[in-house]
């Protein structure tokens, strides 16, 4: 019994392709299954064509959302092959622009949750406010999404006492437009409604599906690279990793919510503390790296994001890899979509699926192969071997 | 309910949307827009044409020695190339409309 | 009437816009009045697809069928008068069996089609009129007991002194309020259309002027439940009068009143986010349907 509904590839439930096959009784889903092949983009491949510094223009575009994350971890990869350290002014610098850029992320999230769940004035003011953030950005680094604000070797821009004072000023504002959001997330009955106890991911199964970002610090899972592994300043620059018992999609909220606030203290607290100095050592333009592997991990706004580089000795990458946080992800998404001890209603499929903030365009491009039967296995496989 | 106080209080307030078309807010001073280039002092070097990430430069000769030719429609304003050059021939601009019809529009040499 | 629909629509439109901070419907006609005639226009224009395996008969003739049954039902309503354009015995009665029938046109439209989202909009429409029927029916009806007939002239003329709002109707107009919410399939309610889940639900097969026809329709509700909740509750167009310009002024009464009933029904869409279906059948059957009848008993007792 039951029939299939595919959500997506072309879905008002998510922007990007991406293929959920729900197997549905009356209203409710018994079985599901994700495919998210339908963008790969061979970013990776055409890496290894690019010089390093070009490199970091494409990596940027992996996804326009966390294109500061990855760039951030792009310039830490290359520059720990090339035993280069950014001037401590360019680490402060990077910070503050990463975690506005978790700020607009967070505050997108925000918004594609009222819309997914159809709340669509609590869409539009989140939107509206988070047009702020963009403007600074746009100030600070040139551009709203694609900031090439990060360098091998440093930052391209520098903070000046005017724009300094507008960032404060603006994110002042922000603090108490994100609380009035945070209160009504915390009491709107209807959003409390669709968000409450939909999509569970107790903190054992988040651990085995390694769950990360928001996600599993919704299950309680205290994991956080910028707190674990301080890439940037982040040992000097003192903040909260937000941690929630709820294992539920309203959780997910609250933490990326109460984020946002704790980015926006780290922004206040690095702008008070910013050492002064040069924000760029310079690199040519053109520069070979000498041979080795590298990794780098930040803390994107969706997770936990890994890039592995292995350099030849050339002016380009040998090979250049990603893990992005999404893809950490689906695999929770599928457990939670599936789980046998709960009702999932057709209703909850948006919710659930936003709560892990997908992000397709730079989760498609893995494919597992399976040694014994040598046959690819895609994700449909993994999501089945690992989650029951 | 906790919405009411604030779609009320939007009744009081100005609309949020810029009315694109015919209201263009002005790009901060740093903007990174379409780039101009003054050809009178480009030495051809040539470098502006290799860092390129979008392959938007192309070189050509104009019986001076080989100039730059940029595709604005390829370009994705990372201004690698204004960075690297020389002499500062290539000029950051601010404008960020560059739809057109006419394809030689987006050709700056 | 058609008019009214759409100046409704676009009153709609513009007020949730404002609501949140954006402009709305701006290049059509003045402050972009126009704007829902030129979306039927061009909805008219389009190209009209049937999908394989439709049951066309059905999908024909539904919108036609509820374009004419709220145009029926409209007719009903007093506008300029105390009466309508048409009137019967009962005809109270008569528009609530439109609206359940008008449904009944929704969710054959629905199931016609053979895509599964627009037959899972159409069984959750179908469901949702289990919640919300009662509560829109009694919270009428409670009016009719109280006026003593179910003729909308009979009621409106009962308001002369005091429409029925002020005093112990005014929780009958909340539950109105709601169900009428309900039926337009405005949002917290919107589950049959539902956008992000089932993309538009039982819209989603019909194109052209179905979709035309279904969207007027749409407004035409909006009229007509704004303009009942006038009738019944508002006292209708009529209000303090200088004789010899009733022609005049019933008219305006009856659009400021349909209109600021439009303006509640738009508030409540930008208040809530979409409850979902077994959430709605919850809510309708533990809250709202014990207090109407509660209400409609305690009508029934003081008549
Ligand atoms: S701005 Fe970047 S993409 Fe554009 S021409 Fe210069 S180097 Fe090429
Ligand atoms: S880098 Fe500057 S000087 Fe060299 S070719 Fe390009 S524009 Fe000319």
């Amino acid at each position: 019994m039951g029939v299939y509904i595919p959500v997506g590839p072309q879905h008002p439930i998510h922007p990007e392709a991406i293929l959920l096959k729900l197997k549905v009784e009356g209203e409710q889903v018994v079985d599901a299954d994700v495919d998210s092949s339908f963008v790969h983009r061979g970013i990776e491949k055409a890496l290894e064509h690019k010089t390093w510094l070009q490199g970091l223009y494409l990596v940027e575009r992996v996804c326009g959302i966390c294109n500061v994350a990855h760039s951030t971890c792009y310039t830490l990869n290359v520059e720990n092959l090339l035993g280069v350290e950014a001037p401590t002014r360019a680490q402060y610098l990077r910070l503050v622009v990463e975690e506005l850029a978790r700020i607009h992320s967070h505050m997108l999230w925000l918004g594609l949750l009222a819309h997914l769940i159809g709340f669509q004035s609590l869409f539009m003011l989140v939107f509206r406010d988070r047009e702020k953030v963009l403007d600074l950005m746009e100030e600070l680094t040139g551009n709203r999404i694609t900031t090439a604000y990060n360098v091998v070797g440093g930052v391209r821009r520098d903070i000046d006492p005017a724009l300094e004072h507008r960032v404060r000023s603006t994110l002042e504002e922000l603090r108490g437009r994100v609380k009035r959001y945070r209160k009504l997330i915390e009491e709107d009955p209807s959003v409390r409604a669709r968000t409450v106890n939909v999509g569970i991911l107790e903190r054992s199964e988040a651990e085995e599906l390694h769950a990360v970002g928001p996600v599993a610090r919704a299950s309680g899972i205290k994991y956080d690279v910028r707190a674990d592994d301080p890439y940037l300043v982040h040992d000097e620059v003192p903040f909260n990793v937000v941690t929630l018992e709820t294992c539920d999609a309203w959780g997910r909220a609250m933490v990326r919510v109460e984020e946002v606030l704790e980015s926006i203290d780290m922004i206040m607290y690095s702008l008070d503390h910013i050492p002064s100095g040069p924000i760029r050592k310079r690199v040519p333009p053109v520069f070979k790296v000498p041979p080795g592997e590298g990794i780098a991990r930040v803390e994107a706004p969706r997770g936990e994001l890994f890039h592995y580089a292995k350099s030849d000795g050339s002016e380009r990458p040998y090979r250049y890899r990603m893990r992005t946080p999404t893809l950490a992800n689906l695999a929770a998404l599928v457990y939670m979509l599936r789980r046998g001890d709960r009702a999932v209603y057709v209703a909850d499929v948006p919710v659930i699926f936003g709560s892990i903030d997908p992000c397709i365009c730079c989760t498609a491009r893995v494919f597992v192969l399976d040694e014994r039967g040598s046959r690819v296995l895609n994700l449909e496989d993994l999501g089945r071997s690992r989650g029951r | 309910m906790r919405m009411l106080r604030d779609v009320l209080w939007n009744l009081f307030k100005g609309r949020a949307t810029v009315m694109y078309p015919e209201e263009r807010g002005s790009p901060p001073d740093n903007f990174r827009g379409r780039l101009g280039f003054n050809r009178d002092e480009c030495i051809g070097c040539g470098l502006c044409h290799r860092v390129c990430p979008a392959s938007a430069i192309e070189m050509e000769n104009d019986g001076r020695g080989a100039r730059p030719v940029f595709h604005i429609e390829r370009c994705i304003y990372c201004y690698l190339c204004i960075e690297v050059c020389p002499t500062k021939a290539i000029k950051p601009g601010k404008e960020y409309a560059v739809v057109t019809s006419r394809k030689s529009d987006l050709v700056v040499r | 009437m058609s008019c009214l629909a759409l100046l409704f629509e676009w009153l709609d439109r513009k007020f949730v816009a404002k609501l949140q901070n954006r402009v709305g419907p701006k290049y059509t006609g003045p402050f972009g009045m126009l704007q829902p005639l030129a979306d039927l226009v061009k909805l008219l224009s389009k190209e009209d697809i049937i999908p394989e395996g439709t049951k066309t008969f059905l999908f024909n003739i539904c919108p036609v069928a509820a374009v004419l049954l709220l145009f029926i039902a409209n007719s009903f309503v007093p506008t300029v008068h105390v009466e309508g354009v048409l009137k019967a015995e009962g005809d109270l009665i008569i528009i609530l069996v439109i609206i359940t029938l008008y449904l009944l046109t929704i969710y054959m439209a629905g199931s016609a089609a053979p895509s599964r989202y627009s037959l899972m909009g159409a069984a959750r429409a179908a469901v949702m009129l289990l919640g919300f029927e009662l509560p829109l029916m009694f919270s009428s009806l409670s009016v009719g007991f109280a006026a003593g007939g179910f003729e909308l002239s009979k009621i409106v003329a009962k308001q002369f002194e005091r429409p029925f709002i002020a005093g112990p109707h005014l929780i009958g107009f909340a539950i109105f309020l709601i169900a009428a919410q309900a039926e337009l399939e405005k949002i917290p309610f919107d589950i049959p259309e539902a956008e992000t889940e089932i993309v538009s639900g039982w819209l989603v097969e019909l194109s052209s002027w179905r979709l035309a026809f279904f969207r007027f329709s749409k407004d035409l509700e909006l009229v007509l439940l704004s303009g009942l909740a006038t009738a019944l509750y508002l006292g209708g167009p009529i209000g303090p009068v200088i004789p010899g310009l009733e022609v005049l002024l019933y008219p305006l009464y009856f659009l400021a009143k349909s209109i600021s009933v439009l303006f509640l029904l738009s508030l409540l869409s930008t208040l809530f986010a979409r409850i979902r279906l077994d959430q709605f059948i919850r809510l309708c059957w533990r809250y709202l349907i014990p207090l109407t009848l509660a209400y409609f008993l305690a009508m029934m007792w003081v008549v």
